[in-house]
């Protein structure tokens, strides 16, 4: 890959541009210098740069301080900002909720570039927009000890919308994505002491077509960022396939390996570097099996197969743990990689989708990242509640609505037997639904193959980084994207890289010429209970979800006892996600009383918005439990 | 003042110019011709009432009612909850209806009158197009306890009711209430996860939905006391607890006790902008719609737990002293 050297600002409007420089997503793994730092989960190879950074906001990009990336820079007049956190919530641009319509409705006429003959350019659409807000961000930090020396990288979390970053002096690289990890190789330019990092947020960009999901619409760098340093050997990505076989009792254990050495012609020329030891530890320590290979570019394990595992359901979620040690060719311990796995096996036979050879029934709800104090830049304590509240009033699922997950939560429901679908990063209602009506003029993803590359990307993301967590059955394409050429080519790409999971996707209703190409099942939302009995009664195509019902808005979930009792009757019926899990509301201090109270859409003289559709959740924004988690709590269990 | 020389199971009558007293050992109740209801219910020397009880007959618009038009379609029964009025009293002594008795038929009786049972039937007149009435009546007997037997009369023609029940505005706020039913708020529609059992509820919370909306109703409910511990008179100084108590008759009742009406809930878009609470309104009542929820753009609550309007409702339930 040729490393570009120079930002450019036409990129915010290019569809076909949504990242340069970026590092290819990879696996999640957590990895230690030694057995110690693994046992202490504690990484001396990472370093947070979370905390204060200095910070200038601009209301377009015409605006910015151009220079600021500069080691020279004056800064004197930039404020502070926590990092991380969205930068409405800190005061500097307007807090907006809006639901379908795009963000700009009423503001600005926009159409998005190559979809329609009499509007081919979109040029300038956000790099030249009058409103279209830049967050410049400037952080100057030494290198930690254990990091000198090294292959240094750095991992944005998750930044909202675009990013453009340079580290002293020089341009790094540029991203999109708000809700995957953006990573960029440091290597080059990074030094001991006096780094300056200079990020530069622009609040919209052409993905705005792809992210226009049903929230607060905030940009900045709002989840962790760090700096890690690779070992002299790394394990850059590791792809577990656990399975179980037939008779639920044997497992079967597959895994690929991608390695890389700082001494990038080792690995090249295949000379004997070191080898790599796999280790499957049950829990209580006991090694199951283990294996060790010459390390290479690329290290697959042969397929093995253990007698007697215990199953990973949601009633025992039980985990092995993999162990991956990294040793040179003098035999010393580089790295070590754990991996927690559950062996379980999800398909669909005869029409019904099956765990482990048993019916799936799923008590789920949908989650978006929440949080009154702090927006969707959420805390480990947040996702700690909300895990502990999902097992006690027996909600048995969750769907990462419409965007990947901060990555502990994923772990969490591995831990905890939560069965995920993990969605992709994709939500572009606006651009076809039109006040409630289906109006696919122009529709986002589409057919258009200069949009195809972004989504596909969106999907790699989603896939790589997640890829080892046996919570996962189902992958989702995205919600409320319509369906057409470029949803069937993230379907095919999710079945050819992971064919052991299942694929869903709702939008597939609103085209079903599509049918056949998109979703593993029938996924359908808000469909009256009758309704959905229709679709069983009537020979099915496919088994069916939903993955949207009960919408909580405000005093609600009445009725839910009817969907619960159509489990009894059809056996390819395999229930649903409430919509949804916590209202979206933040703590403001009332300008009447000085009392701190909760303030939703239209609250902040955000035009247009959807007013009080911010909150459907099960709980409140504050997490007390609604009245209604009761009957939640009941009908969930009576299929647990 | 109270009557405190009657140790016997009669009713002392008070037949007033404008109002009936019904007077027996340690209650004392005051039916208004004027005000059309039962204006005061002193039990103890303790008023429990701010002003005389009407039929209800709208909740808070909720989330899922304003999705799917349900308030467009039915908003005339919001006009006939607050200007609902009353069109006819009628007295019944010992089981024998009698003339309404004021001046100057009052002149007749003196001030030893006594009875077994009293009974007195308010008819109300809804404002809606057509119009129709609503029956309530209060039987006391000897022992204080009041029967209140509601009776709507259906109408062809009007709109499906969102809930139905006699509301009773108490002058100050009560410190909780205890009842027999089921845990937790439930409406007909979402009950199923509601474990029946006596519940105690410290204060008067209003669920904090983002909107403010109808709230806090429980189903099958066999009996709820709502215990004060403060008055509006000036020469009460006590701070002790006194109850009231609701119990079902021939069905189990629902009710709501929080510190608003209706109406006031409909104004607010925040909870901030609800008055200081300092009231209490307990809604009994003998019909409630379902909340719904399968969409909140335009679903329809479940057929079954819809009210229908054109036909009759009747329910019974008594007042008696916790």
């Amino acid at each position: 890959m040729v490393r570009e050297m120079k930002a450019d600002m036409n990129w915010l409007d290019d569809p076909e541009v949504f990242r340069v420089n970026r590092l290819d997503a990879h696996s999640d793994h957590r990895f230690y210098k030694d057995m110690e730092d693994m046992k202490n989960e504690s990484n001396s190879l990472t370093q947070s740069l979370n905390g204060n950074w200095s910070f200038s906001y601009s209301m377009n990009a015409k605006e910015r301080p151009m220079d600021f990336y500069n080691v020279d820079f004056d800064d004197q007049t930039f404020d502070e900002i926590q990092v991380p956190g969205h930068i409405e919530l800190n005061g500097y641009d307007k807090i907006h909720y809006i639901n379908t319509m795009y963000p700009w409705e009423g503001h600005v006429y926009r159409r998005p570039k190559y979809l329609l003959e009499n509007h081919p350019e979109g040029a300038g659409l956000f790099s030249e927009a009058d409103y279209n807000p830049v967050g410049s961000y400037r952080k100057v930090f030494d290198l930690n000890e254990e990091l000198i020396g090294k292959r240094v990288c750095i991992c944005f979390e998750g930044v909202e919308q675009a990013i453009f970053v340079w580290l002293n002096g020089e341009f790094v690289g540029y991203a999109e994505d708000s809700f995957t990890p953006s990573e960029f190789d440091l290597t080059p330019y990074i030094k001991e002491k006096g780094n300056v990092l200079a990020v530069e947020v622009h609040k919209r960009c052409s993905a705005a077509y792809l992210e226009d999901q049903d929230f607060f619409r905030f940009f900045g760098i709002y989840r962790n960022v760090t700096l890690y340093a690779k070992p002299s050997i790394h394990v850059e990505d590791l792809w577990v396939r656990p399975s179980l076989k037939e008779d639920n009792t044997t497992g079967k254990f597959k895994m690929d390996l991608k390695i890389s050495s700082a001494m990038e012609s080792d690995i090249d020329t295949a000379s004997e570097i070191g080898t790599v030891k796999v280790i499957l530890l049950d829990k209580e320590d006991n090694v199951v099996f283990q294996t060790e290979d010459a390390i290479n570019e690329t290290v697959s394990l042969k397929p093995v197969e253990i007698e007697k595992v215990n199953p990973w359901d949601n009633h025992n979620p039980y985990l092995y743990t993999v162990l991956v040690q990294v040793y040179n060719s003098e035999q010393k311990l580089i790295e070590v990689v754990p991996y927690k796995i559950g062996f379980r096996r999800i398909e669909i036979k005869d029409n019904i989708i099956l765990l482990n050879g048993k019916r799936l029934i799923i008590n789920g709800i949908n989650r978006h990242e929440w949080s009154a104090n702090r927006g969707r830049s959420i805390t480990i304590q947040d996702m700690e509640w909300d895990m502990k509240c999902m097992l006690e009033n027996n909600i048995n699922a969750v769907r990462t609505c419409h965007y990947p997950n901060q990555i502990p939560w994923y772990y969490m429901c591995d831990e905890n037997g939560v069965y995920m679908m993990a969605e992709t990063n994709l939500e572009s209602h606006g651009s076809w639904q039109k006040s409630g009506k289906v109006e696919p003029s122009w529709n986002l993803p589409g057919s258009h193959v200069k949009w195809r590359e972004v989504v596909l990307d969106r999907a790699k993301s989603n896939f790589e980084y997640f890829k080892n967590h046996t919570s996962i059955l189902m992958w989702s394409l995205g919600n409320e994207s319509y369906a057409e050429e470029n949803l069937a080519v993230m379907n095919q790409y999710y079945k050819e890289v992971d064919p052991e999971r299942l694929v869903h996707y709702e939008g597939v209703v609103s085209n079903r010429i599509f049918e056949d190409r998109i979703s593993d099942m029938e996924s359908q939302m808000y469909t009256a209970p009758w309704d959905v009995e229709a679709y069983l009664a009537n020979n099915p195509k496919k088994p069916m979800l939903l993955c949207e019902y009960m919408h909580c808005m405000g005093n609600s979930l009445g009725g839910m006892i009817s969907y619960v009792k159509l489990l009894d009757k059809y056996e390819n019926y395999h229930g649903g996600f409430i919509w949804d899990y916590i209202d979206q509301a933040l703590w403001v201090t009332d300008e009447v009383t000085g009392e701190k109270v909760l303030r939703y859409g239209g609250d902040f003289d955000d035009r247009p918005s959807d007013y009080e559709f911010s909150g459907n959740g099960i709980v409140f924004a504050d997490r007390c439990e609604k009245p209604a988690m009761q009957e939640v709590k009941y009908c969930y269990g009576l299929y647990k | 003042m109270d009557c405190t020389n009657n140790k016997t199971d009669q009713l002392q009558i008070i037949y007033g110019d404008v109002t009936l007293g019904v007077h027996g050992e340690d209650f004392h109740y005051i039916f208004s011709y004027q005000t059309g209801g039962l204006e005061s219910l002193v039990i103890g020397g303790k008023e429990w009432l701010y002003r005389t009880p009407k039929p209800t007959c709208w909740r808070a618009t909720t989330d899922n009612d304003r999705g799917n038009r349900f308030s467009q379609n039915s908003g005339m029964w919001f006009g006939s909850d607050m200007f609902l009025f009353c069109s006819n009293v009628l007295v019944t002594i010992d089981g024998k209806d009698i003339e309404k008795p004021i001046a100057p038929l009052n002149n007749a009786f003196s001030e030893r009158e006594v009875a077994s049972t009293v009974k007195v039937t308010f008819t109300y007149k809804t404002i809606t197009v057509p119009t129709t009435e609503i029956d309530v009546s209060y039987e006391v007997n000897g022992t204080g306890r009041i029967q209140v037997k509601v009776h709507y009369y259906g109408k062809l023609g009007l709109p499906e009711l969102p809930v139905f029940g006699m509301r009773f505005v108490m002058p100050t706020k009560a410190t909780g209430f205890t009842y027999e039913g089921l845990s937790g708020e439930t409406y007909p529609d979402r009950m199923s996860g509601g474990v029946p059992g006596v519940y105690t509820v410290e204060g008067l919370p209003v669920t904090r939905y983002m909107v403010p909306q109808d709230c806090n109703v429980h189903m099958k409910t066999k009996w709820l006391e709502v215990n004060r511990n403060t008055t509006q008179n000036n020469a009460d100084k006590s701070k002790d607890t006194f109850t009231l108590r609701f119990s079902a008759v021939d069905k189990e009742f629902a009710f709501s006790c929080i510190p608003y009406t209706a109406e006031e809930l409909e104004n607010a878009t925040h909870h901030e902008e609800l008055p200081l609470p300092r009231r209490t309104v307990v809604s009994i009542l003998g019909a409630v719609r379902g909340v719904g929820g399968i969409n909140s753009w335009g679903a329809e609550v479940e057929k079954e737990y819809h009210i229908s309007a054109e036909k009759d409702i009747e329910y019974t339930f008594e007042i008696s002293k916790g």
